[in-house]
């Protein structure tokens, strides 16, 4: 029989402290599912990748370009039923800040690869028929209120014009991906008004394709594709390197460092931050209730249900903190991916980051009211009730 | 003495190990009390009374002897099973009040009823009569911190007595009051004694409580009992 009123009445006892204690915990729970969140984000590509897609690359790195003549090529090897060129763009809008991804890319054949994307507004046959426009992604189109029509000015970083103006694209269609292996940030172009404007003198920079990427037809092993495309260029005269669509995208995260570890140490660095915080709460609170301690042993109540008036407060304090960070980080879902969607696309809130959260805040009580409660039950009635108020 | 003892004890040691030397505060004790008497102990400082009450009350542990309570020898107690005897059958009175600072006057009364088989209603009930009995009940919703010395004292009285047990042991429960306070509670302590046949043990250095009681039974330095002085008849 515990006596749950001591419970509630006891953290309810020093308000200040108890309100910073839960903000505090509530902070490092936000924090925690922000970061969790991040890997998420950054994973869900991986998650979502389609099976039957290969990318073809440089097996040098990533960044180097392989020569166009390799596509007609690509698509004479069996089992190949469609291919579109990417290739970087590397542009920005208004301010180098303004970071989201550009691709040069075959219009039709981009349809036919990715039936993920849908064109939602604006007309597919424009994007198809005017070699200047362009196709959006809708969470860039909201971000920088960019409607169907509006010509779109992108400074040309990696390919500049000559006389350093900006490469005006007619926004013609926006998008909606209907699977995260493709954001919804992306500015897709006519890959035949790159190489024009590059033939012309009207701009320069880096010809040739960054990555080819292939639909493999129904029926055909992705993994004998990838091999005899590997065989392919193998003795030259640029040797390529073919992965499947997760596999790629798992190297693109891996590109930016070990993210998940390092998020995992500053993850748990927080934790660690936190529940000694909260240990140190709950002792000086134990401390303070020494004398009831020995009441209630005095009084007939057991060691167990002693230490579990001590044990329920830790466990209290932490699930209001936890909850106030969970509902916090909830609440902050849209903002955060509105703010830093382009870098981490599809940033949102999962039930599993969720549950972690809440695994973390209660090991963070079970840990918090481990060390109170043992005392309270080690400790005899006559010792506890020797102790000072 | 009489037939009917509340409590005797048999050979009783106790001692404590202070800086590797032990001090043997209480060796090989005899002691019999009346049911329904009222004790003062009296003795000097440091005598062991503190420790006697704790053995008796089940809040300690002896070294050796038999400590009857009633039929039950609690020497043999062990811990839980000695926690559901003081539950059920001691009421316990500090110098210092003892009540929990964050619960009310009724709820601090209400505490021990959690460990009997009472509805939350009848806890209620039982814990508003207590009150009422120390006449405190127009206080049930004030905190020990906004209630006097002597208040505290009543409220735990009330405690001690809200599970109706037969024996009740106090420690210097004047100790800490002025004249008019301590006068109330002894005056209390009395009624539960005559109108309610507690029997009552009560350490004291105040000659004028001990006065109160009705019998004093007088404790040497070194732990030896003296004799017991009958102040009254102890069955009318
Ligand atoms: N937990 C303990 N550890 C060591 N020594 C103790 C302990 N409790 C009591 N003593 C010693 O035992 C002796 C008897 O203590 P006790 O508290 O029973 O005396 P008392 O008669 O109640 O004294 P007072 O009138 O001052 O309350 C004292 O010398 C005391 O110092
Ligand atoms: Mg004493």
């Amino acid at each position: 029989m515990i006596p749950l009123a001591l419970v509630t009445k006891n953290l309810g006892k020093h308000k200040l402290r108890f309100v910073l204690t839960v903000l505090s915990l509530s902070v490092a729970i936000f924090l925690l599912c922000v970061l969790r969140s991040l890997v998420v984000a950054l994973n869900a590509g991986v998650a979502d990748a389609a099976a039957n897609r290969i990318i073809v690359q440089s097996k040098v790195s990533l960044f180097v370009q392989l020569p166009q003549s390799y596509g007609p090529r690509l698509a004479l090897v069996e089992g190949v039923e469609a291919l579109a060129r990417w290739n970087w763009f590397g542009g920005y809008y208004q301010d180098p800040a303004n970071f989201f991804a550009q691709f040069a890319t075959d219009p039709e054949e981009l349809f036919d690869v990715y039936p993920e994307i849908q064109v939602v507004e604006g007309s597919k046959a424009d994007f198809l028929a005017n070699r200047k426009a362009c196709l959006l992604g809708v969470d860039t189109a909201a971000k920088y209120g960019i409607r169907v029509g509006d010509t779109m000015p992108i400074i040309g970083a990696l390919y500049p014009t000559a006389d350093g103006s900006a490469w005006d694209f007619t926004v013609a269609g926006l998008y909606e991906s209907k699977r995260k292996s493709v954001d919804q940030n992306t500015l897709f172009f006519h890959y035949e008004y790159l190489e024009k404007s590059l033939e012309s003198g009207f701009a320069s920079g880096p010809g040739g394709v960054g990555i080819f990427v292939l639909k493999v037809a129904p029926g055909f092993d992705p993994v004998e594709v990838m091999s005899e495309v590997d065989a392919l260029y193998e003795n030259g005269p640029q040797a390529v390197q073919a992965t499947s669509e997760s596999e790629f995208q798992a190297q693109f995260v891996s590109m930016v460092g070990n993210v998940p570890l390092l998020v995992s140490s500053i993850g748990g660095g927080v934790m660690l931050a936190i529940l000694l915080a909260t240990l140190n709460t709950m002792l000086m609170s134990a401390r303070e209730q020494t004398r009831d301690i020995g009441v209630l042993k005095a009084l007939g109540f057991t060691d167990g249900s002693v230490s579990g008036v001590l044990f329920l407060q830790a466990l209290v304090l932490a699930g209001c903190g936890g909850l106030l960070g969970m509902i916090l980080a909830t609440a902050s879902a849209p903002g955060i991916a509105a703010a830093i969607g382009s870098m981490f696309p599809g940033y949102q809130v999962t039930r599993g980051t969720l549950l972690e959260a809440a695994g973390a805040t209660a090991l963070i009580g079970v840990l918090a009211g481990i060390a109170p409660a043992v005392r309270a039950r080690a400790m005899t009635v006559i010792d506890a009730l020797r102790a000072v108020r | 003495m009489g037939a009917n003892p509340m409590i005797r004890l048999r050979g009783v040691t106790k001692s404590y190990t202070r800086g590797g030397e032990a001090l043997v505060v209480l060796d090989r004790l005899d002691l019999e009390m009346e049911q329904g008497g009222f004790y003062a102990l009296m003795g000097p400082s440091g005598s062991g009374k503190t420790t006697l009450l704790n053995l008796i009350g089940g809040l300690d542990h002896a070294d050796e002897g038999q400590i009857w309570i009633e039929d039950e020898d609690i020497a043999r107690m062990d811990g839980p099973e000695l926690a559901a005897w003081r539950a059920e059958k001691v009421g316990f009175v500090f110098q210092g009040f003892n009540l929990i600072p964050v619960l009310t006057a009724q709820e601090n009364v209400e505490l021990p009823l959690l460990l009997t088989p009472l509805s939350r209603r009848e806890r209620h009930e039982h814990a508003r009569l207590a009150l009422e009995l120390v006449g405190l009940d127009d206080r049930r919703g004030h905190r020990p911190s906004q209630l006097s010395g002597g208040q505290e004292q009543r409220v735990a009285i009330a405690r001690a007595l809200v599970t109706d047990p037969r024996l009740i042991l106090a420690d210097e429960p004047t100790g800490d009051l002025d004249r008019k306070s301590a006068d109330d509670v002894l005056g209390l302590l009395q009624r539960l004694n005559r109108d309610f046949d507690k029997t009552i043990l009560m350490v004291t250095h105040d000659p004028e409580a001990a006065q109160k009681a009705r019998a004093i039974v007088h404790m040497e330095k070194g732990g030896t009992l003296g004799r017991i002085e009958p102040l009254e008849a102890v069955r009318p």
